[in-house]
């Protein structure tokens, strides 16, 4: 156990390398660096340029811009927005409490009605729950998030006028409990949008698990020594069918923030996923920087977590049986 | 059935020439009128006729769909397949290096090569190949080492035959059944990747559209114009539907097959 979480640990660390060198390369490497100014015609030329490039230390080869850049990072200083010359951290912890919600709901919601719904059809194979809510979770999988925001936002937002349009609270918010049912309003279909799509992943996997392990032998004597249906499918069935998901949680950061960009920008949700793309929009390389190598490097701790976790669920690990 | 909407999107991408003429018709005297029998979709906000446009869309859509598919599948499958078959110190550089990329949230960098590089059809398709094939080289990765394990490489092995032969005689072969599947899925997730770009206006320059093209449209008249989400939309829902149908249906052909025919 202990052998296989150390040899885990020890390569995430050129992971983590790699990763610093994607997010280094991806602004270096594109055309129209931060030397060429804003705009071609600011564009400073001859003594001008050479100024400006030493100034911004562009004349120094390439490995040593990238271990300044790397040791600046190690100290958490992101530098300041091209835009506001505000710190980029400051713009960062303005918007991830937004995108955390909306994200960590989405999430919880995605997981809650996914499993038990993978697991009754896949404890019921070829039944008519199973074929209907394979066929239902077959079209969420193959929905495009934005169609499906844009669908809801007319039936829901312009036609029923039940819920608003966009936005993350009222203009001018009502007090108390109202405050918190309006809020919720607001959350209601970007919240649905970046749902669906992680629960149709998850229920198919859970059903196709839950499915494998159903006709398997250890199901069945549990069913012979007396365990009840829904025993038989939970304690044994479900758990079997549990290792894959916890392995593939960490990778459903990534997918949920590639979601983030869209939903937050069709329901104007001032969220990361918002700042990055404004942050693309407006070549704000500090912000396009820091958030791709936030979002890596979360991600990698994330996968990290739920590969360990799926080694200590599974016995076979966490005995030292296989390593 | 699958197949049967693959065929007819292919049919309609052929036709689509005829309609490419009044696809570009400007009317203002027309524009964001509902559906009609004149006007079937409706019109969008320079009066153009929406069905003339979404099938003037289709082979465009298609054609970017599956050339970035076609470039993610061939780096995958090389990537994946080299770091499968060789192992040791190549299997944990390929791998690290498909770590990282998976780490980045896939829109993150397509937005980035997208917005960053020149904008044309070419810029599209290299984006989506190129931040997509990781997934498909894990695939491959794993396809690669349960042949290596079945024993008929080692016996080609034994016999005397050498490392480009087996690779091409023994190992491509068998990995055609989930080159194809991947390839299916691939299809449809490229047309969706590049349905998101052009709906977020870094994808497609114009004036060629795609069906995300569009839809980018759709929000600034979503209180007067359902029918611009509608359509373009649900062409594209049942695109990628069909590639996806298709991709399950041959992955459980290819399983009950055996794999290795």
């Amino acid at each position: 156990m202990s052998r296989y979480v150390l040899r885990r640990l020890l390569l995430a660390i050129p992971t983590l390398l790699g990763i610093t060198i994607v997010v280094f390369a991806l602004v270096h490497l594109a055309p129209g660096s931060p030397g060429a100014g804003a705009s071609s015609l600011r564009r400073p030329t001859g003594r001008g340029a050479e100024e400006m490039r030493r100034i911004y230390g562009l004349d120094r080869p390439l490995p040593e811009r990238f271990a300044k850049w790397v040791s600046r990072v190690a100290r958490f200083d992101l530098g300041e927005s091209f835009v506001d010359h505000r710190p980029v951290s400051e713009r960062i912890r303005e918007a991830l409490p937004n995108t955390l919600l909306l994200n960590g709901l989405a999430l919880l919601l995605a997981l809650g009605i996914a499993i038990p719904l993978g697991v009754v059809a896949g404890g019921n194979p070829e039944s008519a729950f199973d074929r209907l809510s394979g066929a239902a979770l077959f079209a969420m999988y193959s929905m495009p998030t934005f169609w499906a925001a844009l669908l809801l936002q007319t039936l829901l937002a312009v036609q029923l006028r039940w819920l608003p349009l966009y936005g993350i609270a009222s203009d001018s918010p009502p007090r108390g409990l109202a405050g918190v049912a309006d809020r919720l309003a607001h959350l209601a279909l970007p919240v649905i949008c970046l749902t669906y799509g992680t629960l149709a992943f998850v229920a198919r996997l859970v059903r196709s698990g839950v499915a494998e392990a159903r006709d398997s032998d250890y199901v069945l004597s549990a069913r012979a020594r007396g365990a009840s249906r829904s025993q038989a499918l939970w304690r044994h069935a479900f758990r079997n069918a549990v290792l894959p998901l916890i392995t593939l949680l960490g990778l459903m950061v990534p997918a949920l923030l590639s979601g983030s960009v869209v939903v937050e920008r069709i329901f104007v949700w001032p969220g990361l996923g918002q700042l990055y793309f404004d942050s693309i929009l407006a070549r704000d390389y500090p912000v396009i920087l820091a958030l791709s190598l936030l979002s890596a490097v979360v991600t990698l701790i994330a996968t990290l977590a739920s590969d360990l976790a799926a080694a200590f669920a599974d016995p076979r690990v966490r005995d030292g049986a296989i390593s | 059935m699958a197949l049967g909407v693959v065929i007819l999107l292919w049919l309609v991408a052929a036709a689509s020439p005829l309609f490419a003429a009044r696809s570009r018709e400007i009317r203002l005297d027309e524009r964001l009128q509902a559906p009609s029998a004149v006007h079937p979709f409706g019109t969008d906000d320079l009066g153009r006729d929406l069905l003339a446009r979404v099938v003037a869309a289709t082979p465009i859509s298609l054609a970017i769909g599956i050339v970035s598919a076609a470039v993610s599948l061939i780096v995958g499958f090389a990537v994946g397949a080299t770091a499968g078959w060789f192992g040791g110190v190549i299997d944990l550089l390929l791998s690290r290096v498909i770590e990282v990329i998976l780490c980045f949230p896939v829109l993150f960098l397509l937005l980035a090569l997208a917005a960053f590089l020149p904008p044309s059809p070419w810029t599209v398709i290299a984006a989506i190949g190129l931040t997509t094939w990781p997934g498909d080289a894990r695939y491959a990765r794993a396809e690669v080492l349960k042949i290596r394990e079945l024993g008929y490489a080692h016996a080609a092995r034994t016999m005397g035959a050498s490392t480009p032969r087996i690779l091409i005689r023994h190992l491509l072969p068998n990995t055609v059944a989930p080159l194809i599947v991947s390839a299916a899925f691939g299809v449809g997730w490229a047309i969706l990747a590049e349905a998101s770009l052009s709906f977020l206006g870094v994808g497609l320059p114009g004036p060629a559209t795609s069906w995300g093209g569009i839809l980018s449209a759709a929000p600034n008249y979503i209180d007067e114009a359902w029918w611009i989400a509608l359509f373009p939309g649900l062409a594209l829902f049942l695109t990628i539907s069909a590639y996806n149908l298709l991709a399950e249906g041959l992955r459980r052909a290819a399983s009950e097959g055996g794999g290795h025919a």
